[in-house]
């Protein structure tokens, strides 16, 4: 999506506001329905409504691909102060501190990049958003949240393919990319796992940062999160 | 009578009995709603906001609108000889429709 900027948001708001003029005029005021005023409930009913609809979603949609509004969920806390932090090391920060990623370093690494990629990311927003307010994730502790949220399906090796070519002689030169092409290309291995690139958030992934997640038990977990 | 002719006559019907001045200005407060649901999601991107701008304020948004068209159709089968806050012509078209009926029977 392309950068829309602030401007979007003033035009949405100029435009509510005109809107909201014409119509508690016609409210308050009482004017004569005559064709003049026709004309005008047609612009603050019709027109100005239509442009505040339209900027304010593309601006709304804007804003859901920056950092801060995934982090704004305090279940997000971790992944936040970890990718903004200038002297992590996890695949996540180091990210975050390329200008191209910028402000928008979630929606950069985790978007789908089909046709209906943009849609598709924003269905998945939209679960989160339903997962948060009524599927239990508000009330959780941060330690429970790190032991219970987990990325829905396992990160797609296409995603990093978005920026890092594997077409090119520096990837083909490396032995293990060659040894394991095939189940990078299926994703059977990902680019961020232990003994590859590393976890991009680590700090989710246990105490050693590793997978050996802690049960509710406090004993580790058999099996490694997604 | 055909079924376009009763759905004729019933929306005209529904659309004299209501105050055209008293339906716009409901669109009117519903617009204002859906306006400021949206400012608000402008104002402060949360994700509780900008989502319930983007679902429910588009829908009250649309509601005020249809209101309006409306409210249109309302003044176009009144026709400009009444008044906007009179009561439609639902009862002039009863009255036709039943001195048709007896003219017929006759």
């Amino acid at each position: 999506m392309p950068h829309a900027g602030p401007w979007l948001g003033y035009v949405a708001l100029a435009s509510a506001a005109i809107a909201a003029i014409i119509l508690l005029h016609f409210l308050l005021r009482r004017p004569p329905l005559d064709l003049r005023t026709k004309l005008m409930l047609l612009l603050g009913l019709g027109v100005f409504p239509t442009i505040t609809a339209a900027t304010s979603t593309v601006a709304g949609m804007e804003a859901t691909t920056h950092r801060e509004f995934c982090g704004s969920c305090h279940t997000m806390d971790d992944h936040f102060e970890n990718a903004t932090n200038p002297d992590a090391q996890s695949l996540a920060a180091r990210h975050t501190r390329n200008p191209f990623f910028g402000e928008e370093s979630c929606y950069v690494c985790h978007a789908d990049y089909g046709m209906f990629g943009y849609a598709l990311t924003k269905m998945g927003g939209m679960k989160h958003v339903y997962y948060y307010y009524l599927g239990g994730y508000r009330g959780m502790s941060k330690e429970e949240s790190r032991r219970d949220v987990h990325i829905a399906k396992p990160y797609d090796n296409k995603n990093c393919r978005q920026c890092h070519t594997t077409t090119a002689h520096v990837w083909r030169s490396i032995p293990d990319h060659q040894a394991m092409a095939a189940q990078l290309e299926s994703n059977r291995v990902s680019c961020a796992s232990p003994g590859c690139h590393g976890f991009a958030h680590p700090f989710s992934k246990g105490p050693d940062g590793l997978g050996a997640m802690p049960s509710a038990s406090g004993h580790p977990a058999a099996e490694p999160p997604h | 009578m055909s079924i376009v002719d009763l759905f004729r006559k019933k929306a005209v019907a529904w659309l004299g009995k209501h105050s055209l001045v008293s339906h716009l200005r409901l669109a009117c407060w519903v617009a204002l709603v859906g306006l400021a649901v949206m400012a608000a999601s402008i104002i402060d991107p949360a994700p509780l906001t900008v989502i319930f701008a983007m679902s429910v304020g588009q829908v009250i948004g649309i509601a005020a609108f249809l209101g309006f068209l409306v409210s249109i159709l309302m003044d176009v089968v009144r026709g400009s000889d009444h008044p906007p806050d009179a009561p439609g012509p639902a009862q002039r078209f009863r009255e036709s429709d039943t001195k048709a009926d007896v003219t017929s029977s006759t």
